[in-house]
């Protein structure tokens, strides 16, 4: 792990990016069906970015903002590594906590404390790092005695503070968020905020996807904000915010903008 | 930022076969809870079905067809049974393997999805649980032939046998994964080659009684040249016959198992990525 001021590179970069999906419409689901309509299927693919670049700054906060579609999900996939990009880089230096949405990276099956684990493991930490961290994760949660339940029986509100939970107490060095902290109740939004920021404070960089404008605009250093699949600008969060407002009003009548 | 150093026993390794050998684990670990959670007898049960299959074998084979299994080494073990779980062992893994992984790779689909990490540790994790209950009844047999005073060094080649079956059907279990999460209807075809697939085999007969040609096919020829078998007689070698296994046979059970495990493996990592990316 390089120091954190000494080398001014970004924690995340992502260079000329671009990704498109295959979509197939009716995909023959098996063999058989496969075989019948050989030669005749309905194949169509879809950009969700298109040539999109910029730099994070190691310790800061950047906001995604955009319309529904626009590609922020996408390109924070992109950065946690689900996806692969069509062309261009995409790099993340630091270890990576990513929390996409609803009690991201749960096995059902397992019970809470197993989950608990499984994402250590994912994260690259080991069972006594995990072991170590167990109280505080089972703690901010709230999921009391739940944690050795399967997590399938869990309320969606309980999954998701799990999630959360892991998300940012494992000390990660980069931590991407997509809208999450919209969901839960009022006092768990707050302390997931409050943890976010002394998490900035201790110097990680998040990432954070949110259609709460205001929120981008208390929280976020810089902004960028994705129109299409293209990042029509970056930079100040209040310039951007605006901008993107003016746009969303403009717009307005044409698609019920953005209801969330 | 303060992480804490990994400890020096796992600080060998690079991080990313860290993570992997911890994912591993981990996928281990929920199979084989999932195995044994649900029922009281656990392990026990588990041991219930290789060895009904060995007596139900046994009996229309060796009671009724009357077979005559080789002679083992101290003359003393001429048991069809035995002769048949020596082979059974390491095809039940095998099979296993096989049907599993398309299973392990579903159970975790979901989960790739939202977060990443090497898909193909669940299905080694799922592989390494299998082996373990494997060596359950591996050691079952050779309890049984010690037992029967017909036990060698030469056992140590059981594992070697029982790991080349498994990285063969991991191989084998890659492709069908990454196939099946398209096609569905590839764990019912799977299931059927299978069930003939044992049958190519000299599990439950002996190569001799093969006829040289059959159907205008070589038959013997046939089945001498299926790659299995050769993991099979090393395995018999091992636990039956106390010889050591023909080198020959360790050397193309050794071949077929690394290239179609390798082979697997490209094959699954070059498709697992698009598989996470379909909606």
């Amino acid at each position: 792990m390089s120091g954190p001021s000494r080398e001014p590179e970004p924690a995340v970069e992502v260079a000329e990016v671009s990704k498109r999906f295959r979509l197939e419409l009716n995909r023959p689901t098996s063999v058989k069906e496969a075989v019948i309509r050989f030669g005749r299927r309905d194949v169509r693919h879809l950009w969700a970015l298109r040539d999109v670049s910029l730099a994070i700054e190691q310790g800061s906060f950047f906001g995604l903002i955009g319309h529904n579609g626009s590609g922020k999900s996408t390109l924070l996939r992109l950065m946690a590594g689900i996806h692969r990009p069509t062309s261009g880089r995409i790099a993340a230096r630091g270890r990576l906590s990513a929390l996409l949405e609803l009690g991201s990276g749960f096995h059902p099956e397992l019970t809470g404390r197993e989950n608990v684990f499984l994402n250590g493991a994912m994260l690259g930490l080991g069972r006594r790092q995990m072991a170590a961290a167990m109280d505080e994760i089972i703690d901010f949660s709230g999921v009391g005695d739940q944690i050795d339940a399967p997590v399938k029986i869990y309320s969606s509100g309980m999954y998701m503070r799990l999630g959360f939970s892991v998300a940012v107490n494992v000390e990660p060095e980069i931590l991407l968020v997509d809208e999450v902290i919209a969901v839960g109740d009022e006092e768990f939004q707050q302390r997931c905020l409050h943890h976010m920021e002394s998490l900035r404070a201790g110097g990680t960089t998040i990432v954070l996807v949110s259609h709460d404008t205001a929120l981008v605009r208390r929280l976020c250093d810089r902004v960028g904000w994705l129109d299409a699949g293209r990042l029509r600008s970056v930079g100040d969060p209040d310039e951007v915010v605006d901008a993107y407002l003016v746009a969303v009003a403009d717009r307005d009548g044409e698609s019920g903008a953005a209801g969330r | 930022m303060a992480v804490n150093q990994p400890g020096s026993r796992t600080a060998l390794l690079s991080p990313a076969a860290r993570t992997g050998a911890r994912l591993v684990r981990s996928f281990a670990e929920r199979e084989t809870k999932a195995l044994y959670k649900r029922n009281l007898l656990g392990w026990l049960w588990s041991l219930l079905k290789p060895l009904t299959t060995v007596a139900v074998y046994s009996l229309v084979f060796g009671v009724i067809y009357r077979a005559a299994p080789p002679a083992t080494a101290n003359g003393q073990a001429e048991v069809f049974a035995l002769y048949l779980f020596s082979g059974l062992v390491v095809w039940n893994a095998f099979s296993t393997i096989v049907n599993g992984s398309m299973r392990w790779m579903d159970g975790v689909s979901e989960l790739r999805k939202k977060i990443y990490f090497p898909t193909e540790t669940a299905l080694v994790g799922g592989a390494v649980a299998t082996l373990l209950q494997s060596s359950l009844e591996a050691l079952v047999l050779v309890l049984i032939m010690t037992a029967m005073a017909n036990v060698s060094w030469t056992l140590v080649f059981l594992p070697v046998a029982m790991l080349l079956a498994a990285m063969f059907a991991l191989g084998l279990g890659f492709a069908a994964a990454v196939v099946n999460a398209r096609y569905r209807d590839i764990q019912h075809l799977t299931t059927i080659v299978l069930s003939i697939g044992f049958f190519t085999v000299p599990i439950v007969y002996t190569p001799d009684i093969v006829p040289e040609r059959a159907y205008g096919l070589p038959m013997a020829r046939l089945v001498e040249l299926n790659p299995l078998n050769s993991v099979i007689a090393v395995a018999r070698d091992a636990v039956y016959f106390l010889e050591v296994p023909d080198a020959a046979d360790l050397a193309t059970a050794a071949a077929w198992s690394l290239s179609v495990f390798a082979l697997g493996l490209a094959f699954f990592r070059r498709r697992s990525m698009a598989i996470s990316e379909e909606p």
